[in-house]
């Protein structure tokens, strides 16, 4: 069992089983697949449903729209950056707290946000804190799937992942008619009760037990056999637990690179669709309502979507070959995009959404379960942190070069193409460099066997002296 | 502040300087300033008609000679005279009816007529027949389009923010004015007290109440100054208490404290079975299968393990 731990590098996609035990894959993981849910689900779905109450905010506050905009920007990009911070907490403490802690913030960002009387201290309480707040409990969530789940995985994130448009279509009618019933501050003050039912979903993840490597290690240590890898992983749980908020070493791992590259081109193309689809309706001569109606559209079917996309993930046939999967579904995704400017009818603008939200959803489900793929359980932590602190800037960039490409232009076509194509180069980088990784680490498969047999052997030897 | 009373000063002092050219039958609410009819500018208006009815509308900004020109095709009999007159606000207007000459298979009718102030907008038809041709011209001030139909809501306490605007595609308003209204009758103007406080930029406006009260709840008028008239749009202000938003509060809070004293009770209830039952019993606890319990070839057979 540490003898896996040891081997975590590298190995064939994580099936790998590096947790040292065999997950439940089951029971209480369904509960806790609520919890990530609800978590997960208020994480993505805030920064966005908050737009509902700018309008009323920018009025009474005497702030011009773009000022406004900035708060669910920072939100976004402090959710993001808060990744490194977030895993080290979770390695440290565990899911619970963290996400109970998460609730918390969030809550209490809202509710002081609901006193506020002008927009910095607003770009504070919901930007700042209730941007940390979302953050710990992004990363505590996916952390704790991959602690209870191994053959359901991907199911599993997939479930965890539909949080995001289910809490979206939730959100946003809840949100409106709060916001006629008890205008923006009473709407924030109840917002930030709703938040605290984090908490509840931090309550479910109860944490997993597991077996004491520091006892074994002690025990070792008594007998004064081989000490090195001990030391060693004694060392690297001193470190993990120190202070690298940021591994670089990831960067040395080829599966790493080639998925972070992907991701980073993805997540430049992912959201300016999102953000000028009911623009480029109402230009089209779609009617305001329905242009809006759109976007309901896309979610609803990205509902559905992330559970199915997993389901199949994790048949025989694609498991083992996920990554290819995944550039697949970034393809898709893209080329739907590609070919949106030749729309012109809403019934077709209706079959886009559609088929957007089937690529959304099947690249957002995913896209976890890819990483916890590439990385297995133990690195997966901090490798989440670093992936969400690096995709702050493309997220952050995308929008408003597209809404660059707007003015300059004056059409929005060229959103779409240029979304489309970035994606797509995304998609086929990932698929072509997944061939290259996938027979290279075929290549290394018969060294790290053998690496691994005499690993095995010595510590046996060891174990019975 | 001080702008819009020496503006209202102004127009008070014409007021009484012309008070007598005034036909003041119902009183406005602030009389435009006054212009001699005589240096008027002119415009011109005109529709044609093919079938039987037809309107058009007429925006006005300023006082106005203007003429209106109607031209009707005719109908299947062409009579060679027929007879028009104009009709406004469903009334006929006086010595309007003339005989028109067909011209050139049409029918043409023209009048001019002083626009002057708000009593003088209105429906204006021009009438060929017996009723059997009708053009309608709609002189109006710019309309306020966007009317916001849901309440703001504020509290008790906070201050309270109303705006209006004027569409960009329609011309600027000479200024703005604000109305409360005490059930359905407009009061007073808003101008006067201290506690509120207007703010006018040229197509929007913003009134501003501070330390708000639950009396202070209900419609409010915004006024878009014209030369010629004034329009009127409304919104209504809702003030409510802080009790309102925090019951709901309250009740999500009970709620999540119950969720989470629950769920960590049937925990605790859980591991304290598990105890009880012995150390052996695997399914119902959390805790994983422990890797070091079990043999090597076990853990390794889970490590080459595909799926």
């Amino acid at each position: 069992m540490y003898v896996s731990l040891c081997l975590n590098r590298n190995m064939s996609p994580a099936l790998a089983n590096d947790l040292g035990y065999k997950p439940l894959d089951g029971g209480w993981g369904w509960m806790v697949v609520v919890g990530a849910h609800i978590s997960i689900g208020f994480a993505y779905s805030t920064p966005k449903v908050l737009s509902i109450f700018f309008e009323e905010i920018q009025e009474n506050l005497g702030a011009s729209y773009r000022e406004i905009a900035w708060i669910s920007s920072i939100m976004l990009a402090v959710m993001y950056a808060g990744g490194p911070v977030s895993s080290v907490l979770v390695s440290r403490f565990g899911s619970r707290p963290i996400v109970i802690l998460g609730g918390l913030l969030c809550g209490v960002s809202m509710v002081t946000a609901s006193f506020g009387n002008s927009i910095v201290y607003l770009y504070l309480c919901i930007g700042v804190i209730g941007g940390c707040g979302l953050s710990l409990n992004l990363n505590a969530s996916l952390t704790i799937i991959s602690k209870y789940f191994l053959n359901k995985r991907p199911l599993a994130n997939g479930l965890a992942m539909a949080g995001s448009p289910v809490f979206l279509c939730i959100m946003a009618p809840v949100n409106q008619y709060l916001l006629q019933k008890f205008g923006w501050r009473g709407s924030l003050f109840i917002l930030g009760g709703l938040m605290l039912n984090c908490c509840v979903a931090g309550a479910l993840m109860r944490p997993v037990v597991l077996p004491r490597k520091p006892s074994t290690c002690a025990a070792q240590k008594n007998v004064e056999e081989e000490p090195n890898e001990c030391n060693t992983k004694q060392k690297r749980s001193c470190m993990n637990n120190a202070k690298t908020f940021l591994d670089f070493t990831f960067f040395k791992d080829r599966g790493f690179v080639i998925y972070l590259i992907g991701n980073i081109l993805f997540i430049f193309g992912a959201y300016a669709p999102i953000v000028f689809l009911s623009a480029y309706a109402i230009s089209q001569g779609v009617e305001e309502y329905s242009a809006a109606y759109l976007l309901s559209i896309m979610g609803f079917v990205d509902m559905f979507v992330r559970p199915g996309t997993c389901l199949i993930a994790s048949s025989k046939w694609i498991r083992p070959r996920i990554q290819y999967f995944f550039g697949f579904a970034m393809v898709f995704n893209g080329t739907c995009h590609l070919l949106c400017p030749l729309i012109k009818s809403y019934a077709f603008l209706v079959t886009y959404a559609v088929f957007f939200g089937v690529g959304f959803g099947m690249v957002f489900g995913l896209i976890f379960e890819c990483l916890m793929d590439l990385m297995g359980n133990q690195r997966f932590p901090s490798a989440v942190g670093l992936v969400t602190i690096i995709e702050c800037f493309p997220m952050l960039l995308g929008p408003p070069a597209a809404g660059l490409l707007v003015d300059v232009f004056g059409d929005y076509k060229y959103i779409f193409f240029m979304c489309g194509s970035v994606i797509v180069a995304g998609g086929v980088f990932i698929f072509v460099m997944n061939i290259y990784n996938y027979h290279m680490l075929e290549k290394e498969k018969p060294a790290k066997v053998r690496e691994q047999n005499q690993m095995t052997i010595e510590n046996q030897a060891s174990a019975s002296a | 502040m001080s702008a819009s009373w020496k503006q209202l000063l102004f127009q008070i002092l014409l007021l009484l300087v012309s008070c007598r050219r005034i036909n003041t039958k119902t009183p406005g609410p602030t009389p435009p300033p006054l212009v001699p009819i005589t240096s008027l500018p002119t415009d011109e208006r005109s529709a044609s008609l093919e079938g039987e009815s037809h309107t058009e509308k007429v925006e006005l900004l300023n006082p106005v000679n203007l003429s209106l020109a109607c031209t009707w095709t005719g109908n299947q009999n062409k009579l060679p005279n027929i007879t028009g007159f104009w009709r406004k606000d469903g009334d006929e207007v006086e010595n309007s009816q003339v005989t028109v000459q067909l011209e050139g298979d049409q029918y043409k009718l023209k009048r001019v007529f002083s626009i002057v102030s708000e009593e003088s907008l209105g429906s204006y038809s021009c009438v060929f027949g017996s009723e059997e041709a009708k053009i309608e011209f709609v002189l109006a001030a710019p309309q306020i389009g966007e009317v916001r139909d849901k309440p703001i809501v504020s509290y008790v306490g906070d201050s309270g923010v109303i705006a209006c605007k004027m569409e960009e595609t329609k011309p600027k308003p000479i200024t703005w004015n604000w109305y409360k209204a005490n059930g359905t009758d407009k009061i007073f103007a808003v101008a006067e007290l201290l506690r509120y406080e207007i703010k006018n930029e040229e197509r929007k406006t913003k009134l501003v109440v501070h330390n708000l009260t639950e009396a202070d709840g209900g419609l409010y008028y915004c006024g878009a100054v014209y030369a010629i008239s004034t329009t009127m749009s409304h919104v209504e202000l809702k003030v409510i208490s802080f009790q309102e938003p925090l019951k709901p509060f309250i009740a999500i809070v009970i709620e999540v404290s119950v969720l989470v004293a629950a769920i960590l009770l049937y925990e605790r209830c859980q591991s304290k079975k598990n105890y009880t039952a012995g150390n052996g019993t695997i399914d119902q606890t959390n805790t994983m299968t422990q890797g070091e319990n079990n043999e090597p070839e076990e853990s390794s057979s889970v490590r080459q393990r595909k799926i």
